[in-house]
């Protein structure tokens, strides 16, 4: 279960203070609910997600965690590019206290994300294709009991979509996700609640086909 | 399903995990980069003592000029390497707080950690070296060199913690402390004997704590060493945990902030 309450979140700009990007967001998203975020662009779903994923904090209120939440998956950062895939999947599961079953979970990675001998080469070297796939391999690899996902789904060819699709499938049975996604059909498939973000404020539905209703009724025609 | 983690042992998987890719960063970056680990204070010593022997300088307040050096640069490059790196090390490891394990402060500790570990060994790997071509390299009264040489490490992860938030939240107090701490090399009688300073200049000099932490490593090295009259190593240390305290609260007061964007 997540409590997100009364959060405000503005970035600084060159100029001081920017707008504020979300304005009293208040949320409870219940355990073993997989919930998808839909907004327009800019409308702060990428900023959410990295609230609730603990990587950014907000200006006010407050967030409670009370489960194991995944770092938002997707997201550019957590690689260092001077180190190869492999030190790289090391550190990441240290971090995670999986250091008893460690070379389990990295030939799990390496598998997983396709990289060949290229998991030996420094991540800096990588296509960002490549760098996506390990991201996303590494994400699957930690135990969590709610993933955080921006567009990973839209990482890698089409062959690896298919995977991932199918990982996303298997993953929906022992945790929830939440999710951002350009894809009317990927949420559908994933998501069984919703979220619409809209000028700061967020609204809840409990079916994920209201919330895309509510989005698109928002858009101007 | 595991047992949940306390936040010591996080932290604790945090430091190994940062540790180790540390390490590993550290010596592999580069070509032969553990080598330029040893090479750099080596460099710097053997430069100084050519330039010794040119002015026929042989001994330096009572001890032998090569070991005056040796051992107040290998213990000015424990302060010096401690405070610079760990400086850089919030910056450096911004890709990381993407894993919200990993606090600014850690990667602070690590640095220092990591440096301090690292000149313990090249200290002892140049001193065995410099034993070869003969030189008195054995301390009398080693507890008193270690207990100098940590004061200095101490010094340095001061240094680092309180840097390390400032530079962050000021960029350009970075560059102001990089060029003060410029003439940090010669004021800390690294590479001139302080002790040759008359009085009344010789009570600012002292005001340094690396002034006091080389006096006392070499003092250590050889009890008949004429140190400064004002060697205190208890100010070496007071000025450690102070900037230490301060370098801590700092972390503290701004830790939301320094990962805030």
């Amino acid at each position: 279960m997540i409590i997100v309450d009364d959060v405000h979140k503005r970035y600084q700009t060159e100029h001081g203070p920017g707008k504020w990007v979300l304005q009293g967001v208040s949320l409870i998203i219940p355990p073993k609910v997989s919930v998808g975020l839909v907004g327009r662009n800019g409308a702060g779903k990428s900023t959410l997600l990295r609230l609730i994923g603990g990587v950014d904090h907000p200006n006010r209120g407050r967030i409670e965690r009370g489960c194991r939440v995944s770092w938002p998956m997707g997201f550019g950062g957590g690689l260092q590019g001077s180190l190869t895939g492999r030190q790289n999947t090391k550190f990441v599961c240290r971090i995670h206290g999986h250091e008893n079953d460690i070379s389990h979970r990295i030939a799990y990675i390496q598998d997983f994300s396709e990289l060949g001998e290229a998991f030996d080469e420094p991540v800096r070297t990588y296509s960002s294709g490549m760098r996506s796939r390990l991201q996303f391999a590494l994400s699957l690899a930690v135990d969590f009991d709610i993933y955080i996902s921006d567009e990973v789904t839209a990482a890698g060819d089409a062959a690896f979509r298919a995977k991932a699709a199918a990982a996303f499938t298997k993953l929906v049975n022992r945790a929830s996700l939440i999710m951002v996604s350009h894809g009317e059909g990927t949420l559908r498939q994933f998501c069984t609640a919703g979220i619409w973000l809209d000028a700061g404020r967020a609204h809840w539905f409990d079916k994920i086909d209201d919330a895309l209703k509510a989005y698109k009724e928002s858009l101007p025609t | 399903m595991e047992a949940i983690r306390t936040p010591a042992s996080i932290t604790f998987s945090v430091w190994k995990a940062l540790f180790l890719r540390e390490a590993v960063n550290r010596l592999r970056t580069g070509r032969a980069a553990w080598l330029w680990l040893l090479l750099e204070p080596v460099i710097h010593i053997v430069s100084m003592m050519v330039i010794f022997t040119i002015i026929r300088m042989r001994v330096v307040g009572g001890i032998d000029v090569a070991v005056w050096l040796m051992v107040g640069m290998l213990g000015f490059f424990m302060f010096n390497r401690t405070a610079t790196r760990s400086m850089n090390a919030i910056t450096a490891n911004r890709a990381l707080f993407t894993y919200r394990q990993v606090k600014p402060v850690d990667t602070v500790l690590v640095r220092v950690s990591l440096e301090g570990f690292l000149m313990i060994l090249i200290a002892t790997i140049l001193l065995c070296g410099a034993g070869l071509f003969g030189l008195g390299i054995i301390p009398v009264d080693p507890m008193a060199v270690l207990e100098a040489f940590f004061g200095l490490w101490l010094v340095g992860v001061g240094f680092g913690l309180m840097a390390s938030v400032v530079t962050e939240l000021v960029p350009e107090a970075g560059k102001i402390i990089e060029f003060l701490s410029k003439p940090v090399y010669f004021l800390s009688g690294a590479i001139f004997p302080i002790a040759v300073v008359p009085p009344p200049y010789r009570e600012w000099l002292i005001l340094n704590p690396v002034a006091h932490g080389l006096e006392a490593v070499r003092l250590g090295f050889a009890p008949h060493y004429h140190a400064i009259p004002e060697l205190s190593v208890a100010y070496l240390y007071g000025f450690a945990l102070a900037s230490i305290f301060l370098g801590l609260a700092l972390h503290y007061r701004f830790a939301t902030k320094l990962i805030t964007q």
